[in-house]
């Protein structure tokens, strides 16, 4: 018998902003994100509570992940930033805070959506174009002649989370790696269409991480020791391969619903036996020197194989089977029934290696555009932390060399982009006025709540209680002690700005960005010889980047939109 | 455990470490008293003697726990060794910390203080790292494995050896043996060529020996290293044998000579576990010797292969009959034992099998279906025996066929094979560890095998012996007697070390200690280099550190130095301001170290007198400018109480300590790495199913998002 249950009505909140509980998460997340940004960021401990493992991580992808949100409102922030960062993997926290930052400096103002809306869309249209524009004087052009800059870009990404628990000396040494994995996937052969290979990042947890390093080509863990006796040797200057996608374990496949029946003195795992010795058989007779499976390998085959000296490799993994593809020229072999020859691939060379504790297969392609970084760190949590950065690193350098240029980074493009925007709405009003039909005390209340979102985004990069000040000629971010006496020799106390460009001996004019200044015009066109110069600088990538600024702005407007929720509560 | 009260003012991840920490403080330095830990519930009790069992006995589920199990694990699982020292200095800087923090110290300052000053001290205590070198060309002779690079010879005082001209004797007479059996065994080996190259070298050699003096023993030994390096390699290869040969036949020289070599680095590894590391000792020359009799490895250099090193414990037997065995000795029912009067004494057959030995069991991977059902199509074919008994007599067929009498299977064996197999006069032995099979497949020819059915001829290796270890059954402390058998095969490198103790409960920590002292001479050899032990390393930290402390940092120094990533913050310029804080924060864990050590070999009493007793010291290494020399000067008196471990029985003969180097470097790198994990972390968010809790240090209660 069933029963019928009334359904309970919809529930309809309006205007869920004004809501305290919404203020209050959305502070509580706005916390969570902003302490964790930068260089000197708190690091969050997730766990579960029950004992399971701990995750100590200041990145927005594991933070996010693991944080189940449950009003609406904050699951459109959440939702957003998590889709920029796996498109990107760069910029999730600034994409956050600068959202939370929007919200909460729009709400305070006494304006309509409708006209916060068009204004935000069109500041952001303003930084966009800059950003893109030859003027711009947050923007480096990047030399693929020198390592230098793309250098200090992953120096930036690496030095940014520091639940890596690196050293400066370990920085170098893995941002060396990066950059060289990321070099090993370019083809050699470029023609008009370029496809970048890929770097597998392979865990190698407990040993020290000067010890990571970077081989071309593909690593395969192996977990018996005594294969090493039976490397095939080589015939030619190249190795045959086969590729097996399908288990060669001897097991029946899915015999589906229902049963199978079967005569007394019938072995179906025989049958099974013997159509595997026949596939050892033709790929014998097809001189295959090196056979590579996905799953397991049914040991009288791997027997049967090693008599007549072809190495099997099985266990394999999902995650390899690609890359094995890719790197060999090999179809991945689906059946038990017989290969055709086409689906065979090879390689230049195999050999063994031992790194750390562990034994692998290093497989040497003809043609490598496949790399292998071998990542080492102290600690287990270190590592997850470790391997997620180098990944966002690798991530930046792939999207850098589709739009060749990086951000001023250490919050100098936010404080720098803040004093454009007020400086071209103080002195340029009309060609906005003109398209929104907004009032004039409108927009430079919008442009203050915006601009101090972005401000109060570098904010978000101190820690440890100091003061930001910004300087009047280049709109730069410096940081200073708190309570520094008001009447000081500023050259004396700030040394460099926060993306190393500039330096206190400048004869720059400070100001402390939480007061109010009058508009002023930073310089545009960054200089060449200072960049050149400057062999420290703290760089963002430019597409995460406007990518984030564009999302935070959109998801905030959309935000800001909202009157009602609905929610079903069956 | 009962949980110090945690002030919530404070930050608490520092303080949950500093608790957890504090529980294994006894584990450290050679004198270790057992603890005994009581599961209140259960009444069940175990004792625990290092710090790896004392934490997998504790509650760590809360996050802070977790995370120093974990690095307690990582540090224990790579190394062996190192985990008392990682869990003290977790404890000791994780409340040095706290009190930088009370004092005000930027946080993101105590991070890069903290690096920076460890980076320096670890390069600063190079200074005191020992080369080993080539301690098998010397296994058995009188010569000296060690020489300090860039330092007086003087200050090292493990070099002035007694110039005892008894001894120089002897060496020589070994020496002209040896170049004289040299000749003759590269002769043999490789007629031509090499009999040509060995002469010049040879007849160096001799010359060099001929004018040694006991005088100038220190520049004999220089002269021959120098000439030890332009050796061809199969020439110090036969030298090695001939030596070996030599004293074998005069054994009686060796236990005279023999420390200055392995004998005298292992003493010194032993922290006060000379039991232990006697075994080790054993396990190392035995698996030289068989290394340097298999001709086949002559190009390899020696190297202390521990996987080939294999633990058998035998609780209830006195202590006395630990000893090391070539071969494999393992434990086997009664039953089983009665098969060895027929098979002892003549070279068996063997079959090696990785997985079970049963009827059922199918290699990893393989997923048997389930819904297969097998019909009888007529009533003819009916057998009597089931299955199994098929099985079994397929078995038995297969070592009958290939006439085999050994069975080692690595995973667990059907019961009624055993039988079957010992009323055969077979002997089936399970649960075999991995690296004893692989031992077995080199040295009797043998392929490792899932299925019976995959028994060649090929796959079955042959001249396996099996004798009885002991001749009267042994109880494990089951109340089954069983036998000890002791099973070999010509040229096998297998070394068991048999570990025995009249006392059951204790036959853990024994085995654990056992492994301890074989990875410290492991790593010893394998990195070619020691730290001066007894907490020399220590002490120069703390001596360099004091030194950091004073000296200004230069304005030009400021970019660069300090450990910040960020230079460009305004932490950079007031890292002068807060830097000797720091560093004496970092100083703080090893004076707490140092003094825990102290009080743990009962040199002191209190912590107080210890940590005099370190000051006093340090005020004189600070004061004669060269801390690491006026180290190594203590260290030649030996009888500073800083630099010895004080347990030792005859005063005149105080062995020097040693200590190996990566392991302990990265003990500290690795406790501080999670000190300041803790350090950076202001809150933990739980995730869990449907809501999350967020709970903040500062704000106490939880939050919902």
């Amino acid at each position: 018998m069933s029963r019928l249950e009334a359904k309970k009505p919809s529930l309809c909140k309006s205007e869920p902003l004004t809501s305290e509980r919404v203020r209050a998460t959305l502070s509580v997340l706005k916390g969570i994100v902003a302490s964790c940004y930068g260089p000197s960021g708190r690091l969050k401990q997730l766990h579960n509570g029950l004992g399971g493992s701990v995750c100590t991580t200041s990145q927005s992808s594991a933070l996010l992940a693991n944080l189940s949100v449950t009003h609406p409102i904050l699951k459109i922030l959440t939702t957003s930033v998590q889709n920029h960062v796996s498109c990107f993997s760069d910029c999730g926290l600034f994409t956050a805070i600068l959202c939370c930052n929007l919200i909460e400096n729009v709400q305070r103002l006494d304006l309509t959506p409708t006209t916060l809306i068009k204004l935000n869309k069109h500041l952001l249209s303003l930084c966009t174009s800059y950003l893109k524009s030859e003027v711009c004087g947050c923007r480096i052009p990047v030399d693929f002649s020198s390592t230098q800059i793309l250098l200090c870009l992953v120096r930036s990404v690496l030095t940014s989370k520091p639940a890596c628990m690196l050293t400066r000396k370990e920085v170098d040494h893995i941002s060396t790696l990066i950059l060289r994995a990321f070099l090993l996937t370019i083809p050699e052969n470029a023609g008009d269409h370029i496809s970048l290979g890929n770097s597998i990042i392979v865990p190698l947890k407990g040993q020290r991480v000067v010890d990571s390093t970077v081989l071309p080509g593909i690593l395969i863990e192996l977990s018996e020791i005594r294969l090493m006796k039976i490397l095939p040797i080589k015939k030619s200057d190249s190795l045959k391969v086969a590729l097996f996608r399908v288990s060669l374990s001897g097991d029946l496949s899915d015999t589906g619903e229902g049963s199978v029946v079967v005569s007394y003195g019938v072995s179906l795992e025989n049958a099974v036996l013997d159509q595997l010795l026949n596939l050892g058989r033709q790929l014998v007779s097809d001189h295959v020197d090196l056979v590579l499976c996905q799953k397991v390998i049914h040991p009288s085959l791997k027997q049967f194989l090693g008599v007549h000296r072809v190495l099997a490799i099985d266990r394999v993994g999902a995650a390899l089977m690609e890359p094995l593809s890719k790197v060999t020229g090999t179809q991945p072999i689906g059946s038990l029934g017989s290969i055709s020859p086409s689906s065979y691939g090879s390689v230049k060379d195999l050999c063994t290696a031992k790194f750390g504790f562990k034994w692998f297969f290093h497989l040497i392609p003809n043609e490598a555009t496949v790399c292998s970084l071998l990542l080492c760190n102290r600690n287990g949590t270190a590592w997850d932390e470790l391997k997620l950065t180098c990944q966002t690193a690798l991530h930046v350098l792939q999207l850098t060399i589709k739009e060749p240029c990086v951000l001023l980074g250490g919050g100098c493009t936010e404080t720098h982009l803040a004093a454009y925007i007020r400086h071209k709405t103080f002195n340029d009003p009309e060609s906005i006025l003109k398209d929104s039909g907004c009032t004039s005390t409108e927009l430079q209340l919008i442009t203050e709540a915006f601009c101090t979102a972005l401000e109060s985004l570098t904010g978000s990069l101190e820690h440890d209680g100091g003061e930001i000040l910004t300087d009047m000629k280049y709109g730069h971010f410096w940081s200073v002690q708190a309570d520094s006496p008001s009447v000081v020799n500023w050259p004396d106390l700030l040394t460099r700005c926060g993306c190393g460009l500039h330096n206190s001996r400048e004869e720059l004019n400070w100001s402390f960005l939480r007061t109010s200044r009058h508009p002023f015009a930073p310089l545009l066109c960054l200089p060449h010889e200072a960049v050149g110069s400057a062999n420290n600088l703290t760089l963002d990538c430019f597409t995460a980047k406007l990518s984030g600024l564009q999302v935070a702005v959109e998801t905030a407007n959309l935000i800001l939109d909202l009157s009602y929720v609905i929610e079903d509560k069956n | 455990m009962a949980r110090r009260v945690i002030n919530k003012k404070r930050h608490l991840g520092l303080q949950q470490l500093s608790a957890f920490a504090d529980t294994g403080r006894t584990f450290l330095g050679p004198v270790k008293p057992s603890k005994f830990i009581i599961d209140e519930e259960s009444h069940e009790s175990v004792v625990v003697g290092s710090t790896v069992r004392l934490l997998e006995s504790l509650d760590l589920s809360s996050a802070v726990g977790q995370l120093l199990s974990e690095a307690v694990q990582a540090q224990h699982n790579t190394y062996r060794t190192g985990a008392s020292t990682l869990l003290l200095l977790v404890g000791a800087w994780s409340s040095a910390v706290e009190e930088c923090l009370h004092l005000g110290v930027p946080m993101s300052l105590i991070v890069s203080g903290m690096s920076e000053g460890l980076d320096s001290c670890i390069e600063e205590v190079t200074s005191l790292q020992v080369p080993v070198h080539d301690v098998f060309d010397h296994i058995d002779s009188t010569k000296i494995f060690s020489e300090v690079e860039s330092l007086n010879v003087s200050l090292c005082p493990f070099l002035q050896m007694p110039s005892d001209t008894g001894l120089i004797l002897k060496e020589r007479d070994l020496k002209d043996v040896a170049s004289q059996s040299l000749t003759t065994c590269s002769l043999s080996e490789r007629p031509v060529k090499s009999a040509k190259l060995f002469r010049p070298q040879a007849t160096v050699g001799a010359d060099k020996n001929t004018s040694q003096t006991p005088q100038t023993l220190r520049n004999s030994l220089l002269a021959d290293s120098r000439c030890r390096q332009s050796v061809l390699t199969h020439s110090r290869h036969c030298n090695r044998e001939a030596s070996d040969q030599w004293t074998s036949k005069h054994g009686a020289a060796a236990p005279q000579t023999d420390r200055c070599g392995l004998g005298e680095l292992a003493v010194g590894l032993s922290h006060g576990d000379h039991s232990s590391m006697r075994l080790v000792e054993g396990a190392v020359r035995l698996q030289h010797q068989n290394t340097s009799v298999c001709q086949s490895s002559w190009k390899m250099p020696f190297m202390f292969d521990i996987s080939r090193v294999f633990t058998c414990c035998l609780p209830g037997l006195p202590e006395a009959f630990s000893c090391v065995c070539p071969g494999y000795v393992t434990v086997v029912s009664m039953f089983s034992a009665t098969v060895l009067e027929d098979l002892q004494n003549q070279p068996l057959g063997v079959v090696l099998i990785e997985g079970d030995l049963t009827e059922n069991f199918r290699h990893l991977g393989f997923n048997k279906s389930a819904n297969v059902q097998t019909v009888l199509e007529s009533m003819k074919k009916l057998q009597q025996d089931s299955s199994e008994e098929l099985w079994t007599n397929h078995v038995l067929q297969v070592l009958v066929k290939f006439n085999v009498n050994l069975v080692l299977v690595q995973g667990t064996v059907s019961k009624h094979l055993i039988e079957k197999c010992v009323h055969t006069k077979r002997l089936v032995i399970g649960s075999v560890n991995g690296s004893v099979m692989q031992a077995f497949a080199e040295a009797s020819g043998a392929v490792q095998v899932s299925y019976i059915t995959q028994v060649s001829e090929n796959s079955v290796g042959r001249g396996v012996s099996v004798t009885f270890w002991r001749s009267s059954p042994l109880d494990v402390g089951d109340g089954i007697s069983r036998m000890a058998i002791l099973l070999k095969t010509e040229g096998i490198n297998l070394v068991t070390v048999v570990l025995t103790d009249p006392v059951t409960a204790q036959m853990q920590t024994k085995e654990d200690r056992f492994w301890t002292c074989a990875y410290r001479l492991h790593y010893a050899l394998k990195e070619q280099k020691v730290f001066l032990g007894g907490g020399a390393v220590e002490f120069l930290c703390l001596s360099h550190l004091r030194i950091l402390m004073e000296q200004p940092l230069n304005k030009g120094d400021q970019i660069c130095s300090g450990g910040l990533h960020n230079t460009s913050s305004w932490l950079a310029s007031s890292l002068a301001l807060y830097r000797p804080t720091v560093l004496k924060c970092l100083a703080d864990g090893w004076h707490k170290y140092l003094s825990t050590v102290i009080c743990n070999t009962a040199n002191y009493s209190s912590e107080f007198e210890a940590r005099t007793f370190i000051q006093h010291h340090l005020q004189n290494a600070t004061d004669s400018g060269s801390p690491s020399s006026y180290i190594l000067n203590e260290y030649s008196k030996l009888n500073s109480g800083v630099f010895n471990s004080g347990i030792s029985n005859e005063p005149e003969q105080i062995p020097r300590v040693y200590d190996i180097v990566t392991p302990k470097i990265e003990a500290w790198r690795r406790a501080l790495d999670l000190v300041l994990l803790v350090l950076q972390t202001d809150s933990e968010i739980i995730t869990g199913s449907g809501h999350t809790q967020i709970k903040s240090q500062e704000s106490e209660g939880f939050l919902f998002v």
